[in-house]
């Protein structure tokens, strides 16, 4: 019988696990309290210019696509099985194409935000 | 005894030839703190209803042979002390995730085809060859696998886990996790053979890693840790074939 192709996906997930679990709460961090940290919005601005700046440079982007397109798949693949435990077992193959078609449409999309920065 | 204290154990019972469903009966027993589950099944199989059916040997959380659903959990039953719940009631289940036989026997069948296929025996080439003596093995070598070699077979991690409730094909913690255990060991020479079982279908990518096997495990394997480093194994060969041609042994 021939091995299944879910290796691919499974190890896509187990990647985009790991980037999520690193970097996801670390950017939360960074973005949401220690930019803004301290109540001085001036400070807060020429520290948030700078932030935008690191992540102009382009392997920063490059990096930043590559932790949000795992992440975005990993996010797929769970939402994928979670609708075969809930009963779409059967369309395993079928729901590939909205979970991981869906990831894909949220990679392009954060490289064409990435882009424009 | 030395007390007339008193608890309900209200057991499943289904006789196939008699009853047309299952039903639940009510016994009390007496209550004793040092009396396990196990001890107020034998009591009322003794005392009480000779028909009363379930399966145990050893008493001693080793054989394997007497877990059932207590109160909605899979246990030993011979691990689960009367003392836990007093002096609420007791309700024991066969095993869910398995078809019943009798009472509180479960069928077997499944889980032993699965166990089976995943080839739980060290293969290699010159197994009747020992001119070279001992196939030796070092302590990082056996803590490679020590720990999933414990498995009892006793089938709680089954009815612990959603996922071997609904899918057939998944091989379930246990077979896998015993799959892994000889993958892991340095004298074995077979996991080519075992991953072409385990890497079909839903074998082992149903296991989305709910992790309850490895919380009701009475012998502290970890199921579910051995299925996700089975499917990183299974990744890895994915990729491979990309990089190394078919049969080049890597």
């Amino acid at each position: 019988m021939k091995r299944s192709d879910e290796a691919f996906w499974w190890a896509l997930f187990s990647a985009g696990g790991v980037m999520a679990a690193l970097f996801v709460p670390a950017f939360v961090l960074v973005t949401g309290f220690l930019l803004p940290a301290g109540g001085d919005a001036a400070v807060a601005a020429e520290r948030t210019a700078r932030f935008a700046a690191a992540v102009g440079w382009w392997p920063v982007k490059l990096a930043l696509l590559g932790v949000l397109a795992l992440s975005f798949v990993h996010c797929g693949h769970r939402i994928r099985h979670t609708l075969m435990d809930l009963g779409l077992r059967r369309f395993s193959g079928l729901l590939k194409v909205p979970c991981y078609g869906g990831a894909l449409a949220a990679t392009v999309w954060a490289a064409m935000l990435l882009w424009r920065i | 005894m030395s007390t007339e204290l008193t608890m309900t154990l209200e057991v499943f019972r289904y006789h196939p030839e008699t009853d047309s469903e299952p039903r639940f009966q009510a016994y009390e027993v007496p209550y004793d703190e040092d009396w396990v589950v196990l001890d107020a099944l034998n009591w009322i199989k003794d005392h009480v209803d000779g028909s009363l059916t379930h399966r145990w040997s050893c008493r001693m959380g080793v054989c394997g042979s007497c877990g059932m659903m207590v109160n909605g959990d899979p246990k030993l039953t011979c691990a689960v002390f009367l003392k836990d719940y007093y002096p609420r009631p007791i309700k024991v289940e066969p095993l869910v995730n398995f078809p019943v036989e009798r009472d509180l026997v479960v069928s077997l069948d499944g889980f032993m085809d699965k166990l089976e296929a995943v080839k739980p025996y060290i293969i290699r080439g010159d197994v009747n060859d020992t001119s070279g003596g001992e196939y030796l093995q070092s302590p990082a070598e056996l803590a490679q696998y020590k720990q999933y070699s414990m498995c009892i077979n006793c089938m709680l991690c089954y009815a612990a886990c959603p996922v071997a409730g609904h899918e057939d094909e998944f091989l379930g913690p246990a077979a896998l996790a015993l799959g892994h255990r000889y993958n892991k060991d340095s004298r074995d020479q077979g996991q080519a053979e075992r991953l072409d079982v385990m890497l079909v279908g839903e074998a082992i990518w149903g296991c989305t890693f709910v992790g309850e096997c490895t919380v009701v495990c009475p012998k502290h394997v970890d199921p579910a840790g051995a299925i996700q480093q089975a499917k990183a194994v299974g990744a890895q060969e994915f990729f491979k074939r990309f990089v190394a041609p078919k049969g080049a042994g890597v």
